[in-house]
C-alpha cells in the first residue's frame, strides 16, 4: 500500500489539455467579430458565463440600406433581457448567472438588403479564467535583480499594459464607425452617378417627345383641313 | 483505516473535479449554430503584415440524448480567406476542432468563411452543428509563453515585450487608419465635383433643349404657315 496516488486517466488529459499549443484552446476575454447577413434572416450567437460576472456588449451596423438592425438578448433560461428594435448601434452591459447568454440579431424586416454587422463582447470578472490566462507567469526563467525597484516597474508596466488595452479598444471602435461612414459615402457616390445619368437620358428623351408629339397634333389638323 | 482510503478517495476526486471544472473553463467561448450545407463569413479588417489566428471546435447534435456530443470525429470543416480584392489567402479543410493561422499583405477587409464538409445528410439529423469560435489579430495572437520559453526572458523582459509588440500593433493601425482616411477623402471630394458639374452641366443642356425646341418649332408653325 504505497503513499503513490494515481492519477485517473481523465484528470491526465484534462492536465494535458491544459498546455498551450494542445487541443482544446482558451478563448480570451474580449473578443469583436464582424458579418454579413442576408437579407430576411436572423442570425443568433450564444456566450457562456459564470456567476456574477460582466459581459458588455456593444454593436454596430456598418454596412446596408437603412443601417438598421433589431437585436434580441436572453438569459439562460429564455427570459428576455433586451429587445431593441431598427437601431443602428447599441452598448449593452449585464450581471450575469451561470448559464449561456444569447443574443441575435435580426434582419427579417428587410427583403433586400444585407447588412454588415460588428459586434464586440467585452468579459469582465469570469474568476478563473482570468487566472488561467496569467500562465505564462510559470514559463519565465531567470530572475532579475533589482529587486526592491522591481515591484514599481512591474506596477507602472502593468499600468501601461491596461492603458494601451483601452487604446487599442478605442481604436477598434473608431475603426468600426470609420468603416460605416466611408459605406455611407461610397453608397451616395454610387447614387450620385446612376442618378445623373437616369437625369439626362430623361431629358433629353422627354423633351424629344413633347416636341413631336406638338407637331404631330397640327400634322392631323392639316389632314382634317383638306 | 476504510476512513484513511475513502478520504484519500475523496480528495482524488476534489481534484479530478477542480481539473475538469479548469477543464471545463477552457471551452467557455461564443459559440453559434451552423446547418449542413450553410456557411458563416467574418469579417476582420486588419492593416497589413498582420498575422490571424483562428480557433475553433465543433459539437453535434444528438438527437436520441437531445445533447450535443463532446466531440464529433469524421466531421471536418472548411476554412477559406479571401483578401481586400478577393483573392484567396488559405483554403483548407480542418478536422472536427481546429487551428488557422494566415498573414495579411494588403491592408483591408479579410473575408473568413466556414462551413461543413458533410456530404451524407445523415450526419445533421437535427441539423443542428454547434461551432465555438475564436478569432485574434494582431499581438493577441501572440503565445507568450511560448516566446517566453523559447527566448528564456525574466518577467520584465516579458512584459517589456509585450508592451512592445501591443505598441507596434496601435502605430500599425493607426498607418492604416490614416490611409483609410485618405480614400475616404478622395471618395467625398470626387462625389462633390460630380455633383457640382452635375448641376452646372444640367443647367446647360435645359436652356439648350428649350433654345432648340422653340426654333424648331418657329420654324415648323412658318412652314405649316401658321404664323
Amino acid at each position: 500500500m504505497g503513499n503513490k496516488i494515481q492519477l485517473p486517466f481523465p484528470v491526465v488529459l484534462c492536465a494535458a489539455l491544459l498546455l498551450p499549443g494542445a487541443a482544446g484552446f482558451t478563448p480570451s476575454l474580449d473578443s469583436d467579430f464582424t458579418f454579413t447577413l442576408p437579407a430576411g434572416q436572423k442570425e443568433c450567437f450564444y456566450q457562456p458565463m459564470p456567476l456574477k460576472a460582466s459581459l458588455e456588449i456593444e454593436y454596430q451596423v456598418l454596412d446596408g440600406a437603412g443601417l438598421d438592425i433589431d437585436f434580441h438578448l436572453a438569459s439562460p433560461e429564455g427570459r428576455t433581457l433586451v429587445f431593441e428594435q431598427r437601431k443602428s448601434d447599441g452598448v449593452h452591459t449585464i450581471e450575469t448567472e451561470v448559464g449561456d447568454y444569447m443574443f441575435c440579431f435580426d434582419n427579417t424586416f428587410s427583403t433586400i438588403s444585407e447588412k454588415v454587422i460588428f459586434f464586440e463582447l467585452i468579459l469582465d470578472n469570469m474568476g478563473e479564467q482570468e487566472r488561467e490566462q496569467e500562465d505564462w507567469k510559470k514559463y519565465i526563467t531567470g530572475t532579475d535583480m533589482l529587486d526592491m525597484k522591481l515591484e514599481d516597474i512591474l506596477e507602472s508596466i502593468n499600468s501601461i499594459k491596461s492603458r494601451l488595452s483601452k487604446s487599442g479598444h478605442i481604436q477598434t471602435l473608431l475603426r468600426a464607425f470609420e468603416a460605416r461612414d466611408r459605406n455611407i459615402q461610397e453608397s451616395n457616390f454610387d447614387r450620385v452617378n446612376f442618378w445623373s445619368m437616369v437625369n439626362l437620358v430623361v431629358m433629353v428623351v422627354v423633351s424629344a417627345i413633347q416636341v413631336y408629339m406638338l407637331k404631330s397634333l397640327f400634322e392631323d389638323k392639316r389632314k382634317s383641313r383638306t | 483505516m476504510a476512513g484513511v482510503a475513502a478520504g484519500r478517495r475523496r480528495a482524488m476526486g476534489l481534484r479530478a473535479l477542480l481539473l475538469f471544472a479548469l477543464c471545463a473553463a477552457g471551452a467557455r467561448g461564443l459559440y453559434f449554430h451552423i446547418g449542413e450545407t450553410e456557411k458563416r463569413c467574418f469579417i476582420e479588417e486588419i492593416p497589413d503584415e498582420t498575422m490571424v489566428i483562428g480557433n475553433y471546435r465543433t459539437q453535434m447534435w444528438d438527437k436520441q440524448k437531445e445533447v450535443f456530443l463532446p466531440s464529433t470525429p469524421g466531421l471536418g470543416m472548411h476554412v477559406e480567406v479571401k483578401d481586400p480584392e478577393g483573392k484567396v489567402v488559405l483554403s483548407r479543410q480542418y478536422g472536427s476542432e481546429g487551428r488557422f493561422t494566415f498573414t495579411s499583405h494588403t491592408p483591408g477587409d479579410h473575408q473568413i468563411c466556414l462551413h461543413s464538409n458533410s456530404t451524407r445528410m445523415t450526419l445533421f439529423a437535427g441539423g443542428r452543428l454547434r461551432v465555438h469560435l475564436d478569432i485574434q489579430a494582431g499581438e493577441h495572437a501572440n503565445n507568450y509563453p511560448e516566446i517566453a520559453a523559447k527566448d528564456k526572458l525574466t518577467e520584465l523582459q516579458l512584459r517589456a515585450r509585450q508592451l512592445l509588440d501591443q505598441v507596434e500593433q496601435i502605430q500599425k493601425e493607426q498607418d492604416y487608419q490614416r490611409y483609410r482616411e485618405e480614400r475616404f477623402r478622395l471618395t467625398s471630394e470626387s462625389t462633390n465635383q460630380r455633383v457640382l458639374w452635375w448641376s452646372i452641366a444640367q443647367t446647360v443642356i435645359l436652356i439648350l433643349t428649350g433654345i432648340w425646341q422653340m426654333r424648331h418649332l418657329k420654324s415648323f408653325f412658318e412652314a405649316k404657315k401658321l404664323v
